[in-house]
């Protein structure tokens, strides 16, 4: 793990972040384009570094990098890229009806850099104390960003994020506490004691009344940040009222790096206490997850909130699959997150244009999409057939697998209710979705057609995702098989 | 450097004391008054972190209970005292409990993590582990100040004393987080408040009022 390469995934993105703060609009873009790029390269061989040799530390064993890490370091920045590139059209149709003024726009690549710098830290940190500092940081900044907008519901949305997140991830801190309490025995009071590869490893030393506990603070304080319920309630405010863009960042990466904290405690809680102990709570939340996005999927009346809750339907089955384990189902969960992200992202994207060129949220005026606006609207339906799990799709193949490994894993009744709750929730969602779709325009003015990089930008992750489930590339299948084996407790 | 049974009475004394303030946090109308309670109440969670660090001759608490200290206990306070002199509220009108009711929770709080950190047998020395039945009444009582309040300023208020807890227990059953994370979670707790600081301007500005109770526009 080249100290270089973690600088430029990182530092890279925070400092042309500080500069982009000052800088006017078309310039500050093209910054944080540029120091993306730069960053995401640099992540990216990382990741493909850690693959090919199992994974490596840095910086005096504050950073390692794993399969694992390198799994959610590629979706970060494959959700980023997409988030970063849908940022110019928002910015300008903002700046264009003056609910942005000039000197926004480079706040706003700034903070969305610092954003994607604190979501790339997490996975490669080793030390799990500041992996709680970068998840709260990222939060904050994100706080930043919810709000944006201004009006008085992003107020709202960003202040409850901000107070609800900060006490969620409190009982986070907590959990890291007992954890690093109940290792103080065995490892010593050292300040790597908080590792994750030291604790992985003598986990059989832990206290494991104090490792219970830990799971179960982990589970409340991660599980607020990756809006499992009953902790999700500030989810679809936040989803809902942020910049599309910012939206599909939070739905598509930040859910997950939340999740990826949880599931390095229930690595540890699984060789401390054995599976069954934070196994079932998983599967219980993630059951919980879907049985509470369900009604409201059905009655929901805002398109953008229609989408956050479906953040919280697949962040339930991820979860689900977590607490399932075994390889199938864990090789699942790889698919399942990644065709998430890049689908979630891309329907954010696209809902923000329909929302903003009709001046409203509500799936009843927003009809007609599909003749007002081909591009976003066919984006819109393809990316929510896609979303509901209907083939061929990496989604498809990803619930079912997930489904069929739970059965394999002995969670038979389990993997039946998921499946019937998938089904239901598919249906109130694509009922929504063709009410926006189908119809005549209900536009006022026509808008001008979408430009070719546009259809590109919303096009080319569903193509992908849609071939995902057809055929999977070698490297990636060789990443899910590392990722599901160390999520099923071993190491490599 | 502290002897170990002087070090023992001021962790037992600032305990006590961190136990009755948030009692009294709990009970208190005035925002201003809450806000010099809870720093007075971070102010003593660094003093009894600096107290064991002396005696167990640990460098990094002693530094991270000073910053902890000056940080929570001076600099945030600071902060909300600037952003009450600019709002029209000044007391919380209508909490959600009676305050007799909430004095009785409290209390009761208190006797709960008392009962609850009996049980614990976690590691133990120096008696810092006393300290931890006030690190859980705090915790408990930051959230109870959160539940209960709608103005912006109360809920800051709130999560600094649960925050506090937090900082307490950390002591209390590991001697500390290591350095490198304990500076990065004070870091974050004062963005964290700078942050909120800036949105509760801008409720001022868009609303009027700081009062959470106007924000009853995101449902279902």
């Amino acid at each position: 793990m080249s100290e270089l390469l973690v600088a430029t995934t990182i530092g890279l993105p925070v400092l042309a972040g500080a500069l982009a703060w000052f800088a006017p609009e078309r310039r500050a873009a093209q910054l944080a384009m540029i120091a993306f790029a730069l960053a995401a390269l640099a992540g990216l061989a990382l990741a493909v570094g850690a693959v090919v040799s199992g994974g490596s530390g840095a910086f005096g064993g504050t950073m390692r990098i794993d399969p694992l890490g390198a799994y959610v370091v590629l979706l970060v920045l494959v959700v980023s890229a997409i988030a970063l590139a849908g940022s110019p059209a928002h910015i300008a149709h903002e700046r264009h009806s003056g609910s942005l003024h000039e000197r926004d726009a480079g706040r706003y690549y700034a903070l969305l850099l610092w954003f994607i710098a604190g979501l790339t830290a997490v996975p490669m940190l080793d030390n799990l104390g500041l992996v709680w500092v970068a998840i709260e940081a990222a939060t904050i900044v994100s706080a930043l960003l919810v709000g944006f907008a201004r009006t008085p519901a992003a107020i709202e949305a960003a202040w409850k994020y901000l107070i609800l997140g900060s006490v969620g991830i409190g009982f986070a801190l907590l959990g890291t506490l007992l954890l690093y309490a109940s290792s103080v025995g065995a490892l010593g009071e050292t300040s790597d004691a908080l590792n994750w590869t030291r604790l992985a490893a003598a986990a059989g030393q832990l206290d494991p009344a104090l490792v219970r506990l830990a799971f179960i603070f982990a589970l409340v304080g991660y599980g607020t940040k990756a809006g499992l319920a009953p902790f999700h309630t500030w989810l679809p405010d936040a989803h809902s009222q942020a910049p599309s863009p910012v939206s599909a960042l939070l739905s598509g990466a930040s859910l997950a790096v939340a999740l990826y904290a949880l599931a390095r405690f229930h690595l540890v809680a699984v060789g401390a206490v054995g599976t069954t102990f934070s196994a079932t709570l998983l599967v219980a939340f993630g059951l919980l997850s879907l049985a509470v996005a369900l009604p409201f999927i059905v009655a929901q009346g805002d398109l953008k909130r229609l989408l956050a809750y479906s953040s919280i339907e697949h962040i339930g089955l991820a979860t689900l699959a977590l607490g399932f384990g075994g390889q199938l189902a864990l090789v699942g969960r790889g698919l399942h997150l990644l065709t998430h992200g890049l689908t979630k992202a891309t329907l954010f994207l696209a809902a923000g244009q329909l929302v903003a060129a009709r001046r409203s949220r509500r799936i009843g005026r927003l009809g007609g999409s599909l003749a007002a606006m081909p591009a976003d609207g066919r984006a819109l339906l393809v990316g929510s057939l896609i979303l509901g799990g209907l083939p061929p799709s990496g989604l498809f193949v990803a619930e079912i697998a997930i489904l069929f490994g739970g059965v394999q894993q002995g969670w038979g009744w389990a993997a039946a209710l998921a499946a019937v709750l998938l089904a239901l929730t598919m249906a109130g969602f694509l009922f929504h979705v063709a009410r926006v779709s189908f119809g005549p325009s209900t536009l006022r003015q026509p808008e001008p057609p979408a430009r070719l990089r546009w259809a590109l930008l919303l096009g080319l992750p569903l193509i992908a995702v849609i071939a995902a489930g057809l055929w999977t590339p070698e490297p990636l299948s060789v990443l899910f098989e590392q990722v599901a084996r160390i999520l099923g407790g071993g190491h490599g | 450097m502290l002897d170990a049974s002087a070090a023992t009475v001021i962790i037992d004394a600032a305990a006590g004391a961190i136990i009755v303030l948030g009692v009294v946090l709990a009970g208190t109308r005035s925002i201003g008054r809450a806000i010099w309670i809870v720093a007075l109440q971070s102010a003593l969670g660094g003093v009894a972190a600096i107290a064991v660090g002396l005696a167990a001759d640990a460098g990094h608490l002693v530094f991270g209970g000073v910053l902890a200290a000056s940080i929570k206990g001076i600099v945030v306070p600071l902060f909300l005292g600037a952003m009450l002199r600019r709002s029209t509220v000044r007391r919380e009108r209508h909490l959600l409990l009676d305050r007799r009711l909430l004095l009785v929770a409290a209390v009761a709080i208190v006797f709960v993590a008392h009962a609850v950190a009996d049980g614990n047998a976690a590691t133990a020395g120096l008696g810092a582990t006393r300290a931890l039945p006030a690190a859980i009444a705090a915790v408990l009582t930051g959230l109870l100040v959160i539940m209960t309040r709608r103005k912006a300023l109360s809920l800051i208020v709130g999560l600094l004393a649960f925050e506090n807890g937090i900082a307490l227990a950390a002591f209390a059953l590991t001697y500390g987080m290591p350095l490198v994370v304990e500076l990065g979670v004070i870091f974050d707790l004062l963005i964290a408040v700078v942050v909120a600081w800036v949105y509760a301007g801008r409720m001022l500005e868009t609303m009027g009022g700081t009062s959470t109770d106007q924000l009853r526009g995101l449902r279902g």
